[in-house]
């Protein structure tokens, strides 16, 4: 049950404990206080008892991780476990989530650098990360059927993550599309919505009347606009709002009626 | 006694490579396992999807191996124009200025460990650790992926701001702009160390956990145990790395300055100087030795004859190499201060000539004729200490030996510069140990990736290739480090850019400059020889020889269980489970097995 070298480092971590206490009673200490590491009482000679109650904490959890892990020797494990062979790591199922990680992880480095936004960005990329890859990680190991795992995350995941992927994506948009009609002209924020609804229309259109549509030429269109919405969507805001009316109450007489209108550039 | 086990105790393998039979092919009937063992499922799928998506350590490691091929081509010719820029000891020819030098110039030093070896030897340790060790994959496979990926935006981050004009400090002060460059840079840098420690983790942790039935830590591949010594030091050194760029950085942002002043200072680079000088930077070729004493056993074609005291070696090599807090800069300089310094830099060479004695032994060790260990109709074994001289030939064998050869000048230059009357401290003595362990450890790369490449990406690498990047780099290994070693006896400054920085009062002018003027001009035609032998391991890896299809299994008679997998390996790795492991040589095993068994 005790592996040897559990049972070698746990007897150092006692050894070490009763040397401590030991060595705290003769050093001054008073009441419980080696006993309790100085709850209730002094400990003694401070440096010499800290050294010795730490090392024998060190001891301790090696003790323990050696025992969790069987000395690390395989066929203890085994023997540990009742089969012939110590379970080999599992093929774990192929995920998105470590690449988007790390690029939350880099968008961070760069948001502490650059600008707070791009650090929020980043720490919220993070965050669902560790969400999913935490969910990944227990569905992995749920049962030994790797389809019946994969049902029972979506079963738990799918409800949360549609909803939020899709407002996700709707604000996006939106956010992304505002930002190009407040950068365009009067006229171009007109053909830009109608352009944008057409599309709408159409996609919606074609989906319904031929639901057996290629899903690669779907996704690649799908994926183009969305590009395309983005880039323009960045584009517009580094480039600026356009120039609007600026309405300017005549504070002084406080009439609604002086409001003078003045068109921009 | 019979033949084969006159063959196991005689420690001689197979003349024919193909006749090791697989371990797992052999005895998998006689000890079928009862739980778990995955078997591959598929093939493996090339694409960007699968790129983005895998967990499967070949693929992972993979994406390590081009990553750091493709920074040390980077590197490498950032090299050659410092060194040609140190012809004439003026940063101004080529750079235009002090601060381009000085950001060129730590690029070079820290990317050839973090760009470079440390990546180079952490991919070839993810593709080849979890196959040596039976496992079907690596530990935290989605952790190693995660890792990969980081280390490429770390890479991307630290390489763009070092062009913006950042870098690890600035000597002549920087504008506001730069400034947010040496900010990015250092997060940059922090990437780097993050993403190698997790993938340390994820390289220990297999050694320690997901080892077979039967393969204790005594029977581990040279090459893993070596990984898992590296791993470990480089777990315990490198986060202190990271703590230093935190406080960098913090200090950079509106702290007192005492870290993080770049107004004409090479403070930030100071800081992290620990981690390129001996004893530290000896931590970055622990793997050599791993790879020297596997890849050696294998051109002998005999098992190890020391593998026990080859693996206390370099644990006692990993030992020595935790010592940067033994380094003057942190101790002082008196002798008393030293003594520990000192006592490293004496002792370091030890296990490298013990691992080159062990690889003697080796080689001197009598054997069985291996056609007469297969053949029970011979009625005796021949015994016979012939080199097998092909072997040796090899571009992984060159490479392996050149690896320790170099590793050896390093460690006795590392000695030299420790000896108290010389005080070489501050002088490119320094640097020549630098450069003989980075190239040492880039030699040693060379060998695990021609050995391993049926397995690294189910290909051949093309000899001829091999042995010019081999012949190219050594040489230019050698000429970097002689001439640094020679120029730091005549009082050559370690640290080129004080030539014409602020502070030239901490210039060491050299006694005789002459001399020290045709050694940098031998340093740069060495930098040289290094570009060409880098672009020669580029180009034998975009054009492999050979055909995936006709390739065998085992094309150079391994012996550990990496071998016992197809070429390319599928994913999982192992068609069958392994069988249980009773030696360090697997392979030899199931022979014997095979033969009891016929």
């Amino acid at each position: 049950m005790f592996t040897t070298g559990f049972k070698f480092f746990f007897g150092l971590g006692m050894a070490l404990i009763t040397g401590a206490v030991f060595y705290g009673y003769t050093t001054g200490g008073n009441h419980l206080g080696p006993l309790s590491m100085g709850w209730k009482g002094g400990v003694g000679e401070h440096l010499g008892y800290s050294m010795l109650f730490g090392l024998a904490f060190v001891s301790m959890s090696v003790a323990m991780f050696l025992v969790s892990f069987r000395d690390a020797d395989p066929a203890a494990q085994a023997h540990y476990m009742g089969v012939e062979q110590i379970p080999t790591n599992s093929l774990v199922t192929a995920s998105f989530w470590p690449v988007v990680g790390a690029f939350g992880v880099g968008a961070m480095a760069i948001g502490l650098v650059l600008h707070t936004a791009v650090f929020v960005a980043g720490l919220v990329l993070c965050a669902v990360v560790a969400v999913e890859w935490l969910m990944d990680a227990w569905s992995d190991r749920a049962t030994g059927d790797r389809e019946a795992n994969r049902v029972l995350r979506n079963r738990i995941m799918a409800p949360i993550e549609i909803p939020v992927l899709g407002a996700g994506i709707v604000a996006l948009g939106v956010l992304a599309i505002s930002r190009i009609l407040l950068a365009a002209s009067k006229l171009g924020a007109v053909v830009v919505a109608g352009v944008v609804s057409v599309v709408i229309l159409a996609l919606a259109v074609l989906l319904v009347s031929r639901p057996r549509v290629n899903k690669n030429l779907l996704s690649a269109t799908v994926l183009a606009v969305a590009v395309a919405v983005l880039a323009g969507g960045v584009v517009a805001t580094v480039t600026g709002e356009r120039d609007f009316e600026h309405h300017e109450i005549d504070l002084e007489s406080n009439n609604p009626e002086s409001v003078e209108a003045h068109q921009g550039e | 006694m019979t033949m084969t086990d006159s063959a196991t105790a005689t420690g001689t393998l197979p003349s024919d490579p193909e006749s090791l039979v697989s371990p797992t092919s052999a005895a998998s009937a006689a000890s079928a396992p009862s739980v778990s063992f995955e078997s591959p499922v598929a093939s493996e799928v090339g694409g960007v999807f699968d790129a983005l998506t895998t967990t499967d350590h070949k693929r992972i490691g993979r994406l390590w191996l081009r990553s750091s091929l493709l920074m040390l081509l980077a590197v490498a010719v950032v090299g050659v124009l410092l060194r040609i820029e140190d012809i004439n000891s003026s940063p101004d020819d080529i750079f235009a200025g002090t601060n381009n030098y000085f950001q060129f110039f730590g690029l070079y030093r820290l990317g050839m460990v973090l760009l470079v070896v440390l990546p180079l030897f952490v991919g070839l340790a993810t593709v080849v650790v979890p196959m040596q060790v039976g496992a079907t994959n690596i530990a935290f496979p989605r952790a190693a992926h995660g890792a990969a990926w980081l280390f490429m935006i770390g890479a991307g981050i630290t390489v763009v701001a070092v062009l913006a004009g950042g870098g690890w400090g600035a000597l002549d002060g920087v504008s506001p702009s730069e400034a947010d460059a040496i900010a990015l840079t250092l997060v940059g840098t922090a990437l780097l160390i993050g993403a190698i420690v997790v993938a340390s983790v994820c390289v220990a942790t297999t050694v320690v956990s997901l080892r077979t039935p039967g393969m204790n830590l005594l029977r581990v591949p040279l090459f893993a145990w070596s990984m898992l010594v590296a791993a470990a030091v480089w777990l315990l050194t490198l986060p202190l790395a990271l703590g230093n760029l935190v406080l960098i950085y913090f200090d950079l942002r509106g702290g007192p300055g005492e870290f993080g002043n770049i107004e004409g200072s090479d403070a930030v680079f100071a800081q992290l100087g620990w981690l390129i000088e001996q004893p530290q930077i000896y931590a970055l070729a622990i793997p050599v030795l791993g790879v020297f004493g596997q890849v050696a056993a294998v051109v002998a074609k005999r098992r190890h004859a020391q593998h026990a005291a080859a693996m206390a070696l370099i644990g006692f090599f990993g030992l020595l190499s935790v010592g940067g807090w033994s380094q003057p800069w942190f101790q002082g300089d008196s002798h008393d201060e030293q003594f520990v310094f000192v006592v490293f830099g004496l002792s370091v060479a030890l296990p490298v000539l013990g691992s080159v004695a062990a690889v003697a032994a080796t080689f001197a060790r009598p054997g069985a004729d291996a056609a007469a260990a297969l053949e029970p109709s011979l009625a005796s074994l021949e015994r016979t200490k012939k080199l097998n001289l092909a072997g040796l030939l090899s571009v992984h064998g060159l490479a392996a030996f050149a690896a320790v050869l170099v590793l050896l000048a390093a460690t006795v230059a590392g000695l030299v510069r420790v000896v108290q009357p010389w005080d070489l401290g501050g002088r490119t003595t320094v640097t020549a140990v630098m450069n003989l362990v980075w190239f040492a450890a880039l030699l040693a790369g060379i060998a695990g990736i021609w050995f391993w490449a049926p397995k690294i990406a189910g290909v051949l690498l093309p000899g001829g290739l091999g042995r010019s990047a081999i012949f190219n780099i050594a040489l230019g290994a050698v000429l970097l480090g002689g001439a640094d070693f020679v120029s730091g006896f005549f009082g050559a400054g370690a640290l080129a850019y004080q030539y014409s920085a602020a502070s030239v009062s901490l210039v060491s002018v050299p006694s005789n400059e002459n001399l020290v003027e045709v050694m940098n001009a031998c340093a740069a035609v060495g930098a040289l020889l290094i570009v060409l032998g880098v672009l020669a391991v580029v180009a034998a890896w975009l054009k492999p020889q050979g055909n995936t299809e006709t390739l065998s299994d085992n094309p150079f008679g391994g012996l550990t269980l990496e071998w016992a997998t197809p070429s390319p390996p599928p994913l999982g790795n192992f068609l069958d489970a392994p069988a249980r492991v009773v030696s360090e040589v697997p392979l030899l095993d199931s022979v014997n097995d095979t033969e009891e068994d016929s």
